[in-house]
C-alpha cells in the first residue's frame, strides 16, 4: 500500500471521544504546561518534607532572615522558622482544602443542578430559589461567618468554601441535564421505563461530565485562593501550616521582609495557574464547539 | 500635693529631666496648621466619661478638659482646677476652679459640672476603684468642689487627669428623654465640652475633625487650627503614610515597623511619652484547673519560656522585661522578685516533681493556649513560639484560634482555657488597673479582664487594700513590694514584657506629646516650627 | 413573555429571598460566640457585671433568640433597619455613608475589566494564535491566580512608597485638601486608581477569554461569512456585528459577579483604608454589631438582585432570539 493510502485509511479510522479528547489536550501547548506545573507541585509538596525533614513550626534561626543567608534558601518567617519546610508542609494542607473544598462544591452542585434540571417544576423552582439564595450574599462575607461559627480549622474552612462556591456547578448541571434530558436517546430511555436514578446516573451525567469536570478542576483554584483570602483575615487553622497562613501571619511585616509573603504568593499563583491552564486544555478538548479554529 | 506625686517625682526624676531638657530645646511654635494624627482604632463615640479606651480617649482629651494635668513628670498642674488642697486626714480634697472657663456652647463650667461629672464616672466607668472610694462632692459657692472620702486615696489626683476624669456640661447630660441616660446620650458622638478643640465631625470609620476653641480657658492656646485623627487600619500602610509625610504623630508598637521608621529622614522615633499607660503583656494559667492548680507546673513553665529570647529576637530588643505585675516605669516597681530566668533543667526537674511523667513519645501533658486576637507581636506570635518551645519540656501545645475578640473574651472570662496569653493596663496607678486581676472577689464569670485566672491568696487581698489606702509613701511601697514577692511565687500570671508603645513624629512639630498619657492629653501647646 | 410580568414575579422572588437571607444570617451570627456587650468591654479596657447586663438590656440581648428575630424582621418591614450596637446611630445612616464608595469601586472595577477584558479578548481573536494572543491570556491569567490581596499589597509598595505617585494613606480623599467639588472628584480619582486596578485583576481574564471565545464562535459563523460577503469593509464586520452578538455573555454574567465582586471588594478595601461596605461588614462581625451586619448584607443582596435583573432586561433586549417569543 503506498503512503498515501495508508494515510487516507488512517483518517478514516473512527477514534472514541475520549481518545480524541485526550489527543487534544496533549496537543495544547498551555495545558501541557498547567499540567507539568502542578504534577511539580504535588511531587514537590508530598515527596519532597519525605526528603526535606525540618519541622514547619521549628524556630531554626533568627526572625526573618533574608533567602540564602545563612543556608537557608528561602530564608526564615517572622518568628525564625524555615520557609522552605513552610512551603513543602503548607502546600500540603492548601492543596487538601483546595481539593477538598471543590469535591464538596462540585457534590452539592451536581445534585442540586441534576435534581432541578432533570425533574423541572415545583423541584426545580425550590432549588432555584435555594441556589439564588446562595448567590445573592458575598461568598466571603458568608464563609467568614460560618468559619468564625465553628471555629478556624482546615475542615472548616474546607466546608465554609465548598458551601459559598457550589452554586455556578450547580447552574451549568441544570443547564446540561435540561439540555441533555430532551434529546433522543434520553427520550428513548424514558420511554422504556427506566428508573429516574438509573437515567441520571447512567445516561444523563456522563454525557453532562465534560463541563463538569472542567468546573471541578478551575473549582480547585477558586478553593486556593479563598483559603488564601480568609487567612489574610486572620481566619486561619494556627495549628496547620499553609500557604495562606504565611502570607496572612507575615503580613504584617512586609515593609521589613518581602520573602515570607511573596514566596507562598507566587506558590498560590503557580498552583492556580497551572490549574486553570489545565481546565482550560480540558475545555478545548472536550467541549466540540470550540475546536473550530 | 499628696506624697504619691511627691515621691513619684523623685523616682520619675530621669524622665522628668528629660522631659525638661525636651522642653527647653523647643521653641515657640508658629500659630496655625492642621495636626494630622494616626490611629487605628474606630471610636464609637467622644465621651471618655463613659466609654474608657484610647479611641475615644485620644479624641476626647481635646474635646474635654479636666481638673488636673500630668505634662511630662507625675507633677500634677493646675488646668481646670486653679489650684487644690487636702485636709490633713487626707480624706477631703478642695478644688477651686479657674474663672470664666465655659463649655463649647458658651454655658459657665461650675463646681455642680464638677460634681455631675465625678457622679457620672462612678457610675459609668468600668475601673470603679478609681472613685469609689468618693463619698461625695459638695459645692459651697460656683467656683468650689470639696470632694468627701470614705478612706485615704493617694490615686484621686491622677484620676482626675487625662481621659479619666472629662468635665462633663451637667446642663446637656441633666436632660434625658426616656431610656436615655449618659452612655448612649445622643451628644456622645457630637459632644460640647471646654477642651482646646471643639468636635468639628467624624466620618465614621475614616477620620475626625477637631477645631480650634477661640474661647479656651487658656489664654494664647491652642496653637494648631484643626486636629485631624486619620483611622488606619493596616499597619504598614501607618509606616508608609508617616514616612511619605501624609500624618505628623502616631504610635506604633510593632519592633519591625519601628526599626524602619528610624530610619526616616523626615521622622523621630521616641521611646519616653505613656509611662502612665503600663502595657503588660503576659502569659496566664486558669489556677483551677488541673494541672495549673499545682505552682510547680506554673514555674516549670515559666522557667521554659525564654523571656529573653521573645524580647531581643522576636520583639528586636525594642521592648523591655516585665517581671512582675507592676511596670517598670511606676514608682511601685519593686524587682526583688524571682524572675524565671530560662532554665530547661529546671523545667523539667519540677514537672517530674508534679507527677508528670512523659510517655512513649516524651510528652508529658497536653494542653492549648489563646491569645488576644491584637497586636500580633505580643500575642500570637509568642504562643506560636511556645508551641515547638513547650515541647522541650514535654508539652504538647495546640494554638487555640481566636478569630476575633468576643470568641477569645467568651472563653476567658467563662474560665474555658488553660493558658492564655492577655495584655493589660496598669492605668497609673495600681489600684486603678493592678488590683483587679488579683484579689479574691473579683473573680467574676463572665467579665473579662476580672481575675480570670480565678486566683485567690487572702495575704495578697489584704497587702492591696491596706496599699490603696496607705497615704504614706515608703509604707505604700513596701506593701506593694511584699504584693509583687508573693504573686510572683505563686505565679498565676506569668510576666513577659511591657509593650513598647513607641511614638513617631514629624521633624516639624515642636512640643510633641510626650508626656506620661502621651497624646491621651490636651494637645493645646503642640504646633509647627517656621 | 412580557417584561412586566417578568418583573412583578422577580420583586415577589426578591422579597422572599430577602427575607430568608435575613433569617439565616440573623441565625447564624446569634450562634458565634460572644456578643456586643463582650465587645464593648472589650473596648474599654474592662466592664463590670452590672455594665454588661446593662448593654445587653438596652439592645435587647437578654431576650429569647425568637423574640429578637421577630422584632428585627417586625422592624424591617416597617423600613426600619434598626440601630447599630457599636455606633448607637441608625444603621440605614451608616450604611448610605459608605454605599456610594463600594458602588464606585465595585461598579468601576467591572467595568474596567469589562471593556479592557473585552479590549484585549477582540485583539487576541483577531490573531488566536500570535503572540499577543499568548500574551493577553497570561497577562489575565496572571491577575486572576495571584491572590487579590497579595497584588493590592504589592500595587501599594510599589506606587505609594517605591514610587509614590499614589496616596499612601488610603481613605478615599484627603480630608486636609482643598473641597471644591472639582478638586474632590480629582482628589478621589487619584485614590481611586490603585485599588480599582486591583480589584479589577480577577474578572480581567474572565472577560477576555470570553471575548476572545465569542468573538471566535461568531467570527467563524454563517452570519460573519455572509456579511463578508456582502463586502462591508472588515473592521465594520469585526467590531460591529461581531462584537454586539459577543456582548450577550458578557452582560449575563456581569451581573452574576456582582456579589463576588463584593467579596473582593472586602479585602482590597482593607488594604487600601477605602471606606466601603467592605471593611464595615468585616468589623460588624468582629463587633457582633448585628444590625449593622445584617443591613449590608440586605442592602448588597438587594444590589445583586437589582443588578441581575436589569442584566436580565438587558438580555432579552438584545438577545432577538429571546425577544420574539422562543423560549
Amino acid at each position: 500500500m503506498s503512503d498515501a493510502a495508508r494515510e487516507f485509511e488512517q483518517k478514516l479510522r473512527v477514534e472514541s471521544p475520549a481518545r480524541e479528547a485526550w489527543r487534544m489536550f496533549i496537543s495544547n501547548n498551555s495545558a501541557i504546561v498547567g499540567l507539568a506545573i502542578f504534577t511539580l507541585i504535588i511531587l514537590t509538596t508530598f515527596v519532597g518534607p519525605l526528603v526535606y525533614t525540618i519541622d514547619p513550626f521549628e524556630l531554626v534561626w533568627a526572625p526573618l532572615t533574608p533567602p540564602g543567608e545563612e543556608g537557608w534558601l528561602l530564608g526564615t518567617d517572622y518568628l525564625g522558622r524555615d520557609l522552605v519546610a513552610g512551603l513543602l508542609i503548607g502546600g500540603q494542607s492548601t492543596l487538601a482544602v483546595g481539593a477538598a473544598a471543590a469535591i464538596i462544591t462540585i457534590t452539592i452542585g451536581i445534585t442540586v443542578g441534576a435534581l432541578a434540571g432533570y425533574y423541572r417544576g415545583w423541584v426545580d423552582e425550590a432549588l432555584m430559589r435555594v441556589t439564588e439564595f446562595f448567590q445573592v450574599l458575598p461568598p466571603l462575607l458568608l464563609a467568614m461567618v460560618l468559619v468564625m461559627l465553628f471555629e478556624p480549622s482546615l475542615t472548616t474552612i474546607a466546608f465554609a468554601i465548598g458551601v459559598v462556591s457550589w452554586t455556578s456547578a450547580a447552574r451549568l448541571t441544570r443547564a446540561e441535564f435540561m439540555r441533555i434530558r430532551e434529546l433522543e436517546y434520553v427520550k428513548a430511555a424514558r420511554s422504556i421505563s427506566a428508573s429516574n436514578a438509573r437515567i441520571i446516573w447512567r445516561v444523563i451525567l456522563p454525557n453532562a461530565a465534560p463541563p463538569l469536570i472542567v468546573s471541578a478542576a478551575l473549582s480547585v483554584g477558586t478553593a486556593i485562593l479563598f483559603e488564601a483570602g480568609l487567612s489574610f483575615l486572620g481566619l486561619s487553622d494556627a495549628n496547620v501550616m499553609s500557604w495562606g497562613k504565611l502570607i496572612g501571619d507575615n503580613r504584617p511585616a512586609i515593609l521589613a521582609a518581602w520573602w515570607p509573603v511573596t514566596f507562598p504568593g507566587i506558590a498560590i499563583f503557580l498552583t492556580v495557574l497551572a490549574v486553570s491552564l489545565i481546565g482550560d486544555g480540558l475545555n478545548d478538548a472536550l467541549n466540540p464547539k470550540l475546536r473550530r479554529r | 500635693m499628696t506624697s504619691f506625686s511627691k515621691i513619684a517625682r523623685a523616682t520619675a526624676a530621669a524622665a522628668l529631666v528629660l522631659g525638661m531638657a525636651w522642653q527647653a530645646q523647643a521653641a515657640e511654635p508658629k500659630k496655625g496648621g492642621t495636626l494630622t494624627l494616626l490611629t487605628s482604632q474606630v471610636p464609637r463615640h467622644f465621651n471618655p466619661a463613659v466609654q474608657s479606651g484610647t479611641a475615644t480617649g485620644r479624641p476626647g482629651t481635646q474635646i474635654f478638659a479636666t481638673l488636673l494635668r500630668f505634662d511630662e513628670g507625675w507633677e500634677p498642674q493646675p488646668y481646670l482646677a486653679e489650684s487644690w488642697s487636702w485636709s490633713d486626714d487626707n480624706l477631703s480634697m478642695t478644688v477651686k476652679l479657674r474663672a470664666g472657663a465655659r463649655f463649647h456652647d458658651g454655658h459657665p463650667i461650675t463646681s455642680k459640672d464638677v460634681r455631675f461629672s465625678i457622679e457620672t464616672v462612678k457610675a459609668n466607668h468600668p475601673f470603679k476603684t478609681m472613685f469609689g472610694a468618693v463619698e461625695s462632692v459638695e459645692t459651697p459657692d460656683d467656683l468650689t468642689a470639696v470632694i468627701k472620702l470614705s478612706q485615704p486615696h493617694p490615686a484621686l489626683e491622677l484620676a482626675m487627669s487625662s481621659a479619666l476624669l472629662p468635665i462633663i456640661p451637667e446642663h446637656i447630660y441633666a436632660k434625658l428623654e426616656e431610656g436615655q441616660s449618659a452612655k448612649n446620650h445622643p451628644m456622645n458622638a457630637t459632644p460640647v465640652g471646654s477642651g482646646p478643640f471643639k468636635f468639628v465631625e467624624y466620618k465614621q470609620g475614616e477620620y475626625i475633625v477637631l477645631e480650634r476653641n477661640d474661647d479656651y480657658f487658656l489664654p494664647g492656646l491652642p496653637y494648631l487650627d484643626r486636629i485631624v485623627y486619620k483611622i488606619v487600619r493596616d499597619s504598614s500602610q501607618r509606616v508608609i503614610t508617616m514616612e511619605q509625610g501624609e500624618a505628623d504623630f502616631y504610635t506604633e508598637v510593632e519592633s519591625i515597623n519601628i526599626r524602619r521608621l528610624e530610619k526616616a529622614d523626615n521622622l523621630i522615633v521616641s521611646d519616653h511619652g505613656g509611662e502612665a499607660i503600663g502595657p503588660i503583656t503576659w502569659l496566664a494559667f486558669n489556677t483551677k484547673r488541673a494541672p495549673f492548680d499545682n505552682p510547680k507546673v506554673r514555674q516549670a513553665i515559666a522557667y521554659a519560656v525564654d523571656r529573653n529570647f521573645i524580647i531581643k529576637a522576636l520583639q528586636r530588643g525594642v521592648s523591655k522585661a516585665a517581671t512582675g505585675p507592676i511596670a517598670p516605669s511606676s514608682p511601685f516597681y519593686s524587682a526583688d522578685v524571682e524572675t524565671y530566668d530560662i532554665d530547661l533543667d529546671k523545667a523539667n526537674a519540677l514537672l517530674d516533681e508534679a507527677g508528670l511523667k512523659p510517655n512513649g513519645d516524651g510528652i508529658r501533658l497536653a494542653a492549648s493556649i489563646d491569645y488576644l486576637p491584637a497586636l500580633p507581636e505580643q500575642q500570637k506570635n509568642i504562643a506560636e513560639y511556645l508551641k515547638p518551645q513547650l515541647k522541650k519540656i514535654g508539652i504538647d501545645l495546640t494554638v487555640r484560634n481566636a478569630p476575633d475578640f468576643p470568641t477569645w473574651a467568651k472563653r476567658v472570662s467563662g474560665h474555658d482555657f488553660d493558658m492564655t496569653m492577655d495584655l493589660v493596663f496598669n492605668w497609673g496607678d495600681p489600684v486603678i488597673g493592678v488590683h483587679r486581676t488579683y484579689i479574691c472577689d473579683n473573680i467574676i464569670k463572665g467579665v473579662i479582664w476580672s481575675n480570670t485566672q480565678q486566683y485567690c491568696n487572702p495575704k495578697v487581698d489584704a497587702a492591696l487594700e491596706m496599699a490603696g489606702k496607705e497615704p504614706d509613701l515608703a509604707k505604700r511601697k513596701a506593701l506593694y513590694a511584699e504584693f509583687q514577692k508573693t504573686v510572683a511565687q505563686d505565679l498565676p500570671i506569668y510576666w513577659l514584657d511591657v509593650v513598647p508603645y513607641t511614638h513617631v513624629h514629624s521633624k516639624k512639630l515642636v512640643n510633641p506629646p510626650l508626656g506620661i498619657w502621651a497624646d491621651m492629653h490636651p494637645l493645646d501647646k503642640v504646633g509647627f516650627a517656621e | 413573555m412580557h417584561i412586566a410580568s417578568v418583573l412583578i414575579r422577580r420583586l415577589l422572588n426578591a422579597v422572599g429571598l430577602l427575607a430568608a437571607v435575613l433569617v439565616l444570617c440573623f441565625t447564624l451570627i446569634h450562634l458565634a460566640p460572644g456578643d456586643p456587650a463582650e465587645v464593648i468591654a472589650g473596648e474599654m479596657g474592662g466592664a463590670t457585671q452590672e455594665m454588661m447586663a446593662e448593654i445587653r438590656a438596652q439592645y435587647g440581648l437578654d431576650q429569647p433568640f425568637h423574640v429578637q428575630l421577630f422584632s428585627y424582621l417586625g422592624n424591617v418591614a416597617q423600613g426600619d433597619l434598626g440601630f447599630s450596637f457599636y455606633f448607637d446611630r441608625p444603621v440605614t445612616e451608616l450604611i448610605i455613608d459608605r454605599l456610594g464608595a463600594t458602588l464606585l469601586l465595585v461598579v468601576s472595577a467591572l467595568l474596567l475589566a469589562i471593556f479592557l477584558g473585552t479590549f484585549l479578548g477582540v485583539v487576541a481573536a483577531r490573531n488566536p494564535n500570535g503572540l499577543i494572543s499568548h500574551f493577553v491570556t497570561v497577562l489575565a491569567l496572571f491577575g486572576y491566580a495571584a491572590p487579590v490581596f497579595w497584588t493590592a499589597i504589592i500595587l501599594l509598595i510599589l506606587f505609594a512608597s517605591v514610587i509614590p505617585i499614589f496616596p499612601a494613606s488610603g481613605g478615599m480623599y484627603d480630608i486636609t485638601g482643598p473641597d471644591d467639588p472639582l478638586s474632590r472628584i480629582l482628589d478621589i480619582a487619584h485614590h481611586m486608581v490603585l485599588p480599582v486596578i486591583t480589584l479589577s485583576t480577577i474578572y480581567l481574564a474572565f472577560y477576555s477569554r470570553l471575548a476572545r471565545a465569542s468573538m471566535l464562535d461568531v467570527l467563524g459563523s454563517d452570519y460573519i461569512r455572509t456579511a463578508r460577503a456582502k463586502g462591508l469593509a472588515e473592521v465594520v464586520v469585526v467590531y460591529k456585528h461581531a462584537l454586539r452578538n459577543a456582548v450577550l455573555p458578557v452582560v449575563t454574567f456581569a451581573g452574576l459577579q456582582f456579589a463576588q465582586l463584593m467579596s473582593g471588594a472586602v479585602l482590597v478595601e482593607a488594604v487600601y483604608s477605602w471606606p466601603g461596605l467592605g471593611t464595615l461588614a468585616f468589623e460588624s462581625l468582629l463587633r457582633r454589631d448585628t444590625p449593622t451586619l445584617l443591613g449590608i448584607l440586605f442592602f448588597s443582596s438587594m444590589v445583586v438582585i437589582v443588578a441581575n435583573l436589569l442584566t436580565d432586561i438587558a438580555y432579552r433586549l438584545i438577545d432577538p432570539r429571546i425577544r420574539s417569543g422562543a423560549k
